[in-house]
Parts: structure tokens; C-alpha cells; sequence
């Protein structure tokens, strides 16, 4: 009876993925339980079960010993729970008091809304809260931290007595955090159960009463606090056997293409300040360095500032070939060499209203075309080329790009980039979505790439996946680089301590 | 893609055409009374319209908006004027002091090919102006064009008499534009041919250049555009320079093709029907997606529309344009979300409140159609009958459990 949520063998299937496998889990009521786990291990996709966000899901859910199948947020409201999620979720032109009561807003006769009573209930819940903000302030207008507690405080006028917290800290400064956990602790106070869901080991150890981790969709492990430690829970976070299949081993590396000497990236407006900052480290030609880091490191900022990207412009050098550069749009990148195949496919990379053979030749048009005009047989060979280099299936080159599997609409990408002719060429989590046989693929292509002589910056959320492919390990932490490691010294281990190194270091 | 696949969009548009044209042979005699004088009337409506059509279509595939075409046309056919008045003899009637008439009946070509390449250069400079709104001031594509569609006219309306007046003529805001030369290009010809020529240079440049394929580019996926290392800020400026040139030249001819020009009434509401006829021909307001044949299908099928319905009504005439025009645009535009979406399950066209509230819009607004069209006691009954039919098919859905 002491168990407020009770989840009962949980599973929650994509197309060609299992988000959750069979999850069961008790919530002790009044208890704060932090769930961690890699990127992907599935954190989210069961909080979302939890907030009512995902509604199609086998399995039970039992709250307050009631079993719930929620339609939607607001039945999982209506039961107290509530999520703050890390990305706010807040109508940035009200104010804070319209925020808190939206959809429930306050009214007085005829309809109209009282403003007054609701600004006046928003500032009571907002000073207990330690938020100095006005009600009427515009949620636009505030600072990350203070958007948080205007949601924490939404949470609590809906009386809520579960919530979940999805990685809350991750844009705060250190005063905000400290607030935060003050916050958190008149929550308990209160006898709010709480879901933290978090990687960074000082907050877990120093807020949770049990800890769960998850990975690859599989609930791990949970145990009490009292009773592990930082190391164990990242063992369990990495835990898997590594099948031992390092290819490239006989690679050798060749002179220095491209050097990065002090690059940071501002972030205006943010807590952090830099989104990178004072990053430094070489790639040499015939070799394939890693970049690994939780999600928001700045993995994919420093692949766009060498590709010249980045929203603003970086600071500090680049090197390529001995020259300094300075990209202002990535076809300057391109021009110079260097190629990026994007994270997100759907979004930044294919033209999904195009054909397979479009997709390669779009970088290079201009090779097969006089004054302008494109040579429609000229192209098709230049595809058609592609396509047989990199063994992409497809029915043609006129086939809708959208026709092919995640894996070969990869190759399309990455074939279009290498018409380029680069030296340089940045992978961002090209494996993403992409099943195991083709994985395998791609790691081929890559180590035959990097035998070319290319110089190949890949990142990766799968840590097995930089162990398999790299010659070298950066580890990216907050913007900070934490950690370069040899493909000897490299571990799961290791890398995920240098990826968690938070407010340790200065 | 088979020929049928990539061109099922334009089969369609054919197929309607002549189902159209059918349609006014059975209710109409004019067709069979008078073909060549009609085929030469819509010919011209059609690449009239077509000529900044391409324009708008190449905006839109390129994933934007230009609502300007309308003004752009009367501004430049107003530039276009005051250059020929410019080069037109002065005449002062009484003595030098008193405010003269320009004389235009006698322009050489020089005078009128410079005032269409001034016309043309002002598209240039207006389009230009769109991009930079849009890529450096970051204005969203309808607020960028929709300033120019409200300030190109209002400046054309005191253009006209600052102009006329700092000439030494009279302040005149209705401007003539006489001279024989460039009253040719009102012959139907002229414009059927610049129209044909224009289309196949926008057929070339969209499907066989690289700028082509790069607006294709910006308009599926801008983001993936620019990661692709594509100038997207110069494909947008090639795309609303290509918009503003072209209601540029149909600004020309269409002043040559009415004599004067009024910027009062000029081309008012022209920006919409080229939208339109851009969305019929296939193109999506999304971005990515149109072919050029499909845009000059469109453009005929709207034309060959209304002029059936002006055949038909009879009464009303050209006031029926533009509830034609709205009506096809919502039913191409519909009909694309339901392929693209509904591919497969029956949507509820009428929930809850909504589908009681339509049943009465719908019926009055169709009855009101019909009784203006023919007569009251008509309109009264399909009125009545839509109405019931609505509400028909809201019991429908209601069965299917949906």
C-alpha cells in the first residue's frame, strides 16, 4: 500500500525499435527515485507512459493501487501527476500567472477572467517557491530557472502529489540548482513523491532515497542509496558486454588536416555562457576520433562550428591543412573540404520530396552541368556511381528517396558528401535509426573511408559504437572537453565519468 | 516514376479543362457561335494571368509567399507609363506657364523598350528588396510582400501626379498610355507568346538548371538546404526577383492591353489569383513541390472556369471571379491534405458543434450562390436540400463511430 505508482510489466514498441521492454517498478509514496541511464535507455519513453504523453503502451499502470490508463496529460493530471519537462513547456507571451492557470483559468461573473485572483494565487505559490518574479511578468521574459519553478508551480496548483522531473538541472547556474534542491526538499516536505530523472551522480547521490537504472529499454537494477555508489551506477548504466569486434586496428595515422585551438561557442542569454568552450584537439588524415558526450554537451555545436553552422560565429582557431579558416556558411566548408553528414536525417539532411539520385547529386550539381543547365545523363551516371560504390539498395536512382530503409538513406547522405571530395568529413550519430546489419555497413564504409586517407570526426550516444569505430575519444561535458582517450585507455567506464564530470571541475 | 506518376497532377488538370469546356458547349451557344474570338479572349486572360503566375509558383515552391504581385503590377505599369510620357513630346496649349499634355502616339521603339526595361529593372529592385526583408531583417515571407502589396500601390497613387506634375504637365493620377507602337502588345498574340516563352524559360530553369533544382531544395527543406551547403539567402533572392519581374511584365501588358493606367484599380486582388492558380496547378504552400506545366494547366483551368461560369450565369459576370477563385483554391488545397494525410481513413467532415454550425453556413451560403445565379425560389431549395444533406452525413458519421 505504500507503493503511490506500481508499474507492471511495461512495454512500449516503435517500428523496428523497443523503447521499453517489460518494465516493472514500484514507487514508494513520498519517496524522491531517480531513474538514470544512457541516451536511449528509455527514461523518457517511461516517464511519457507516466505523464500520460505516450497513451499506446502494453502493460498495466496501478496509481494509488487503481489501475489508470491515461488518454492523455490531463488524465494523468487529474490522477496528481504532472512533468516538468526539459524542455519548458510554457506559453512564452503570458504571464506567469496565465501560464499557471491555463485551461483552468480563473473567472468571475459573466465569464471574464480575474486576473487579479490569479495573479494574486500565482504570487503566493511563486514565493514559497523562492521565485522572485511577478505574476504578471511574461514567462518570454524570465530567466530558465524561474521558468522551471513558474511549471513546478503550475504542478502544485493542480495539486499535485507525483512529479517528474526530467533532467531539471541541465540549464541552470549553481545558485539556481541550490534553489532548486531547496525547492525540491519543501516538496518532499510535503509529501510529493518524485521522479528524478538525471545522469549527473553528485544530484542523484545527494538527492534520492533508491535509484533505478535502465538501459536499452530494460530496468536494470534498483537499488537503495545508502547502499551504492557512483561507480556502481555507472557500471550498471554501461553494463553491457562489449562484442569485441574493433575493426581498423591496423590503421596509420598521417599528418595533422585539422587542428581546433581554443574554440568556443557563445550562448547569449544562457546560464552556461558557452555552449562550447575552449575546446582543443587535432585529426589526423587516415584516422577516426570520436566525440562522446550526453545529450546537450555540444557534440553536434562542434561538428557545425567546423562546418561553419553554428548560429554564431566561434571563437578561437581553426586549422585546416596548415591554414587558418573561418567558414561564414557551410558551402565555404564545403568548398574547403569539409563535409557534414547531419544528425536528424529527416529533418537536416534528405530532401524527402526528391529522388534517390537528386538526393546524391545535390551537393554537386554544378559538376555535371554547363553554364547552369544540368545534364540529365551526366547526373544519373554521377548517382548511378554512388550507388554502386556504396552498395545503397534501391529499386533505381528515380525511386522517392522516402522508399529506402534509415540505413540506406544514410549511405544517400553520406554518398552525396563524398562526391564532395572532402578531407575532412564530420559524421553527427550516423547510426541513428539505422538497424544492425546496416550498422555494421556503415562502420565498414567508414574504417574503408578513413583507410582513403579522409580524416573522420564521428559522434556517437552508443558508447560501443566509438569504441568499435575510433582511434581516439573526446569526451565533451557541459561545452568542456573532460577527457581524451586512446583507443587503448578508452572504457565505458571512463568515458561516461568524464561525460558526467559536473561542477567538479572548474 | 512512370510519366502518369509524376505528371498525375497535370492528366487531371486536362481532363477538367475539357470537362469544363464540355459543360459550357451544352449550357452555352458562344463556343460554337463565335470560337475564335473566345479562344483568343481566354488565351490572353490565361497568359495575363500565367505570366506572374509563374512567378508566385516559383515563390512558393521555393517554400515562400508573395502577395505583392497585384501592386508590382500597377507600380510598374505606372513606371512603365510615366518613362514613355517622359520620352513623349510636351505640347503647352496656352503658353508656357500653364500645365501642358504629353503627346505618346508617336513613340519610336527605343522610347518603348527602354520604358519596359526600366519596368522589368524595377521588378528586379522590388524583388530584391523582398529578399532582403526577408533574409537579413528575418520578416516572415507574408509580412515582407504584404507591406510592399499595400505600399507599392499608395505609392503609385502619388508617383503618378508628383511625376506628371515635376514634367510640367498636369497633376494626373490616371495615367494614358496611347502610343501606337506599344499598343501592340495589346494583341492577344503578344501576350500568348511572352506567356509561352516565359514558361519555358521557367521550365528549363526549375527542371533542368542547378538553380532550379536548389529552389526545389529551399522549399522542401531549407535547413537540409543550407547543411547541403546551398546559398539559400541567393536561391530566395532568385525566387522573389523572378516573382516581382514577372507581375512586372504582366504589369506592362496589361496597361499596353487597357490603354491606361489606374492605381486604383489595377490589378486589385491579381496576387490571390495567381496564388491560386499556382496552388490548383499543384504546387504546396509547404514548399518542395509543383511542376511549371502544372502551374500553366492551373492558370488555364481557372480561366477556362470563370469564363464558363461568366457563359453560364450570365448576370454578374466577372463578380463571380472571385468565388470561384476562393473555392477552387480551398478544394485544391484540400484535396492535397486529404492525400496527404487521410490516405486510407474516412474523416468525420462534420463533428460536434462545428458540423451543426456547417450545416447551416453551408446551406445558406450555397442557397445564397444559387438564388443569385438563378432564382430565389431555387436558391431556397438547394439551400434547403445542402442543409439536409449535411446533416445527413453528420448522422453518417455518427453511425461509423467516428
Amino acid at each position: 500500500m505504500s507503493d503511490i505508482i506500481s508499474i507492471r510489466s511495461v512495454t512500449k514498441r516503435y517500428p523496428g525499435v523497443v523503447a521499453l521492454s517489460d518494465v516493472t517498478l514500484d514507487i514508494r509514496k513520498g519517496e524522491l527515485h531517480s531513474i538514470c541511464g544512457e541516451n536511449g535507455a528509455g527514461k523518457s519513453t517511461l516517464m511519457k507512459v507516466l505523464a500520460g504523453v505516450i497513451t499506446e503502451y502494453e502493460g498495466e499502470l496501478r496509481v494509488r493501487d487503481e489501475p489508470f490508463r491515461f488518454g492523455g496529460t490531463r488524465d494523468a493530471e487529474d490522477a496528481g501527476i504532472s512533468i516538468i519537462h526539459q524542455e519548458l513547456n510554457l506559453v512564452e507571451g503570458l504571464s506567469a500567472a496565465a501560464n499557471i492557470f491555463l485551461g483552468r483559468e480563473i473567472r468571475k461573473s459573466f465569464g471574464l477572467l480575474d486576473d487579479a485572483k490569479m495573479e494574486q494565487a500565482a504570487g503566493q505559490l511563486l514565493t514559497e517557491l523562492e521565485c522572485n518574479v511577478a505574476p504578471s511578468q511574461s514567462a518570454g521574459s524570465m530567466r530558465v530557472g524561474d521558468q522551471q519553478l513558474v511549471e513546478i508551480a503550475k504542478a502544485l496548483s493542480l495539486e499535485t502529489d507525483i512529479l517528474i522531473m526530467d533532467e531539471p538541472t541541465s540549464a541552470l547556474t549553481d545558485a539556481e540548482v541550490e534553489r532548486l534542491y531547496r525547492v525540491i526538499d519543501k516538496l518532499r516536505g510535503r509529501g510529493v513523491t518524485i521522479l528524478y530523472i538525471s545522469h549527473k551522480m553528485n544530484e542523484i547521490f545527494r538527492l534520492s532515497d533508491r535509484v533505478t537504472v535502465l538501459r536499452d529499454g530494460r530496468l536494470i537494477e534498483t537499488v537503495d542509496r545508502e547502499k551504492t555508489s557512483p561507480r556502481e551506477i555507472t557500471h550498471l548504466m554501461v553494463g553491457r558486454e562489449i562484442e569485441e569486434t574493433k575493426i581498423g586496428d591496423g590503421r596509420s595515422a598521417g599528418d595533422v588536416v585539422l587542428e581546433v585551438d581554443g574554440l568556443s561557442l557563445p550562448w547569449p542569454g544562457h546560464a552556461r555562457q558557452w555552449r562550447l568552450q575552449d575546446v582543443n584537439f587535432s585529426l589526423r588524415r587516415g584516422e577516426i576520433v570520436g566525440i562522446a558526450g550526453l545529450m546537450g554537451a555540444g557534440r553536434t555545436e562542434l561538428l557545425e562550428c567546423l562546418f561553419g553552422a553554428s548560429d554564431d560565429p566561434p571563437q578561437g582557431r581553426i586549422v585546416l591543412e596548415g591554414r587558418d579558416v573561418r567558414f561564414r556558411h557551410p558551402s565555404e566548408a564545403q568548398a574547403a573540404g569539409v563535409a557534414m553528414v547531419t544528425e536528424d536525417r529527416k529533418r537536416f539532411g534528405l530532401f524527402s520530396h526528391m529522388s534517390v539520385g537528386e538526393n546524391i547529386t545535390i551537393c554537386n550539381l554544378e559538376d555535371v552541368a554547363t553554364q547552369g543547365v544540368v545534364s540529365g545523363r551526366r547526373e544519373a551516371e554521377m548517382a548511378a556511381g554512388v550507388v554502386d560504390q556504396l552498395s545503397v539498395k534501391t529499386a533505381g536512382i528515380g525511386e522517392p528517396v522516402t522508399s529506402l530503409s534509415g540505413g540506406n538513406q544514410q549511405k544517400t547522405i553520406i554518398g552525396r558528401w563524398l562526391l564532395t571530395e572532402p578531407k575532412v568529413l564530420l559524421l553527427d550519430d550516423p547510426t541513428r535509426g539505422v538497424d544492425v546489419g546496416a550498422k555494421a555497413e556503415l562502420y565498414q564504409l567508414m574504417d574503408k573511408l578513413c583507410n582513403d586517407g579522409l580524416g573522420i570526426l564521428v559522434t556517437s550516444s552508443e558508447l560501443p559504437e566509438l569504441l568499435t569505430l575510433c582511434d581516439r575519444i573526446l569526451v565533451l561535458c557541459e561545452g568542456r572537453l573532460t577527457a581524451e582517450l586512446s583507443r587503448s585507455e578508452a572504457t565505458e567506464q571512463k568515458i561516461m565519468e568524464a561525460a558526467t564530470l559536473t561542477g567538479e571541475v572548474a | 516514376m512512370g510519366f502518369t506518376a509524376k505528371y498525375r497532377n497535370e492528366i487531371g488538370l486536362v481532363v477538367a479543362i475539357m470537362a469544363v469546356i464540355l459543360f459550357t458547349l451544352i449550357f452555352d451557344q458562344a463556343y460554337i457561335d463565335l470560337p475564335g474570338l473566345n479562344i483568343k479572349t481566354i488565351l490572353q486572360q490565361t497568359a495575363l494571368l500565367g505570366v506572374f503566375s509563374l512567378g508566385a509558383a516559383i515563390v512558393i515552391i521555393a517554400g515562400g509567399i508573395d502577395l505583392s504581385s497585384g501592386s508590382v503590377i500597377v507600380f510598374s505599369g505606372s513606371i512603365c507609363t510615366l518613362v514613355m510620357l517622359a520620352c513623349s513630346p510636351v505640347s503647352y496649349p496656352s503658353g508656357p506657364n500653364n500645365p501642358g499634355t504629353a503627346e505618346m502616339v508617336d513613340l519610336g521603339w527605343s522610347a518603348v523598350m527602354l520604358a519596359i526595361g526600366v519596368s522589368v529593372l524595377v521588378g528586379l529592385l522590388i524583388g530584391t528588396l523582398h529578399t532582403w526583408l526577408i533574409t537579413v531583417i528575418k520578416l516572415p515571407p507574408f509580412v515582407a510582400t504584404l507591406a510592399s502589396l499595400v505600399g507599392l500601390r499608395s505609392l503609385a497613387k502619388v508617383l503618378n501626379p508628383a511625376f506628371t506634375e515635376a514634367m510640367g504637365l498636369e497633376r494626373i493620377t490616371t495615367l494614358n498610355a496611347t502610343s501606337i507602337r506599344f499598343g501592340i502588345l495589346s494583341e492577344w498574340w503578344v501576350s500568348v507568346v511572352v506567356f509561352l516563352v516565359l514558361s519555358l524559360a521557367c521550365y528549363v530553369l526549375m527542371n533542368h538548371t542547378v538553380w532550379g533544382r536548389h529552389i526545389y531544395a529551399l522549399g522542401g527543406n531549407e535547413e537540409a538546404a543550407r547543411l547541403s551547403g546551398i546559398r539559400t539567402d541567393r536561391m530566395k533572392w532568385a525566387a522573389y526577383s523572378i516573382g516581382a519581374v514577372t507581375a512586372s511584365i504582366a504589369g506592362v501588358l496589361y496597361v499596353a492591353k487597357v490603354g491606361s493606367v489606374n492605381p486604383a484599380n489595377m490589378g486589385v486582388g491579381y496576387e490571390l489569383n495567381a496564388i491560386a492558380a499556382a496552388v490548383v496547378g499543384g504546387c504546396s504552400l509547404r514548399g518542395g513541390l509543383g511542376l511549371i506545366p502544372g502551374v500553366m494547366l492551373g492558370v488555364l483551368f481557372l480561366r477556362v472556369v470563370i469564363d464558363s461560369i461568366n457563359k453560364v450565369v450570365d448576370r454578374g459576370s466577372d463578380d463571380f471571379q472571385g468565388m470561384i477563385v476562393g473555392f477552387l483554391v480551398v478544394l485544391a488545397v484540400a484535396v492535397n491534405e486529404y492525400r496527404r494525410q487521410g490516405a486510407g481513413q474516412r474523416l468525420a467532415f462534420f463533428p460536434g458543434m462545428l458540423g451543426v454550425l456547417m450545416a447551416i453556413i453551408l446551406g445558406v451560403l450555397i442557397g445564397a450562390v444559387v438564388f443569385v445565379a438563378s432564382s430565389l425560389t431555387y436558391g431556397v431549395i438547394v439551400g434547403g436540400v445542402v442543409f439536409v444533406l449535411v446533416n445527413a452525413a453528420r448522422f453518417a458519421q455518427r453511425d461509423t463511430g467516428s
